[in-house]
């Protein structure tokens, strides 16, 4: 294994899937690569609202950008804090829906191995990431570890 | 996903293969599916589908859009068809102004005056109600507030206006949205048969879902499911009316909710709006262009209205009658298309239990109600 993803939302729904990943990263000598999925369908979700005025419509989804922009701050250093001793490691924001930006990471061959915690971005997230793992579980070919 | 749309004529070309889809999708139920079922014999008896289910092209497009998305599609728009399902949103709209064909300012008055205090009345009673199972049940503060509107005026329209006032986190927001849209898809479908089960007529169905239903889009789908017939006196033209007084209290009731998150707190400096820029912000325009319908029909510039007791509809409104029916059908099929069981499916928690009380008590206690002061609703 030389590169393992963790999905991480600076909360404590992902601590212990960063714990195991660091663990994991430092047994196998692999690179950590620590993914924020900053959610690209709220627009979408709410899309068939068609009497919000254009700038209460606006007005919400920059709210909602903001808010997950804050929380990908949050899980950048979380990822900082817990890798300050693994220096072989990185952390990205991707943009996209959660499951399609995590599945197509592992499908473009960017990590042997994927880690994330049962609950990850629900604090941030549309309903559907409930089912984030069961999700990913359908489509991703590597190793999969949920906590 | 900040970015909204740019202008229509900037979104159309990208827009054309979706909105295609939708439109040969109205035509093939409006041309050939309806008038099949119409003759068809099932069970030994002729147009079964429709005296049995009330299948018409309204709850036909919504469904289509529904199987385009959760079953053709596999849960997702294809991209090539995402923009013209997105604009598709702008037909209801502009259905909505058409909308003002059907009334004068005296019948709006007429109307406007008997929703003002059913809407009003049943406004107050559900943000009492959800405040009240709000703190009962522990829910969130922000989340209470989102909901307090939400499950009042009018479904997603005003938990989007209301989440950044009282700093909704996107989750709550989420699960509050997903509530609302279940609830009002679920009431969307089962109306029409309750209404055609206790014989309302229009005007008396039209008051009943206007004030009952939590989200407008399914105020609007199920007047049409109930008579898609677009002319004054129908369901339409009398739940629309209630839709509008509902949405004119968007700001007022962000304005209201507001004071009530913040009350004891410190509010963040800068983040104080008064009511009049919740106006400028919140206020949905395209009820303006509804009125600006209402006076030109008042004052005669499209010819007679048709309004009952008068003079037959002008030509000229009978065509914008038959328009009415083609965007409407089109905008729903598009409604339909935006409409995710994936999301739906996983709503639950205490916003669940609170969105399905305060719901279903105010569904009933609206039909209650209706059915109480039937004898007494104006007709127009």
């Amino acid at each position: 294994m030389t590169t393992i993803a963790v999905a991480i939302d600076g909360t404590e729904a992902s601590a212990a899937a960063l714990v195991f990943a660091v663990d994991k990263a430092r047994l196998e000598e692999a690179r950590l690569h620590g993914v924020f999925v900053l959610d690209t369908g709220w627009a979408d979700f709410i899309g068939n609202d068609w009497q919000s005025s254009r700038n209460a419509r606006q007005g919400f989804l920059d709210y909602v950008r903001g808010e997950l922009e804050k929380q990908s701050e949050r899980a950048r250093r979380q990822f900082v804090g817990a890798t300050a001793d693994w220096p072989n490691s990185s952390f990205t924001t991707l943009p996209g829906d959660p499951a399609e930006a995590l599945a197509g990471l592992m499908g473009r061959g960017e990590a042997d191995a994927m880690v994330l915690g049962e609950a990850v971005y629900r604090t941030c997230g549309r309903p559907s990431v409930k089912n984030l793992a069961k999700q990913l579980k359908k489509v991703v070919r590597q190793p999969l570890f949920v906590l | 996903m900040t970015s909204e749309s740019p202008g229509f004529f900037q979104q159309l070309p990208k827009a054309l293969p979706g909105l295609a889809l939708i439109v040969i999708t109205m035509v093939v139920i409006r041309l050939w599916i309806e008038p099949w079922m119409k003759g068809a014999v099932i069970l030994g008896q002729k147009g079964w589908l429709i005296n049995v289910f009330h299948l018409n092209y309204i709850l036909l497009g919504i469904i289509m859009g529904l199987l385009y998305r959760n079953v053709i599609f596999g849960g997702k728009l294809p991209d090539i068809f995402a923009d013209g399902f997105k604009l598709s949103r702008l037909f209801i709209k502009t259905g909505i102004i058409l909308l003002g064909s059907l009334y004068t300012v005296q019948a709006i008055i007429k109307l406007g005056s008997m929703a003002i205090f059913l809407i009003g009345g049943f406004v107050v009673l559900s943000i009492i109600m959800v405040l009240w199972l709000g703190k009962l049940l522990g829910m969130d503060r922000s989340m209470t507030g989102v909901m307090a509107n939400a499950c009042s005026i009018c479904g997603v329209s005003a938990a989007v206006a209301t989440a950044p006032a009282v700093e909704a986190k996107p989750a709550h927001v989420a699960y509050a949205i997903a509530t609302i849209l279940g609830f009002g898809i679920l009431t969307m479908f089962i109306s029409p048969f309750i209404g055609h089960a206790l014989g309302l007529n229009d005007l008396q169905y039209g008051a009943w879902v206007g004030t009952g239903i939590l989200n407008s889009g399914q105020v609007l789908a199920a007047c049409l499911a109930f008579n898609p017939n677009v002319a004054p006196g129908t369901a339409v033209s009398v739940g629309e009316i209630w839709n509008i007084m509902r949405v004119i209290a968007i700001p007022f009731a962000v304005f209201a909710v507001t004071i009530w998150y913040w009350s004891g707190q410190e509010q963040p400096e800068g983040s104080r709006k008064s009511l009049g820029t919740l106006l400028v912000e919140k206020f949905p325009v395209f009820v303006l262009g509804f009125l600006g319908m209402v006076l030109l029909t008042s004052i005669g510039a499209f010819g007679d209205a048709g309004i009952k007791g008068g003079p037959p509809a002008s030509d000229t409104i009978k065509m914008i009658r038959d328009w009415m029916q083609w965007i409407f059908g089109i905008g729903l099929v598009g409604m339909g298309g935006y409409i995710d069981f994936k999301e739906l499916a996983q709503a639950g928690g205490t916003p669940l239990k609170v969105g399905l009380l305060v719901g279903t008590t105010k569904y009933v206690l609206a039909l209650v109600v209706v059915l109480i002061i039937r004898d007494h609703l104006v007709e127009i």
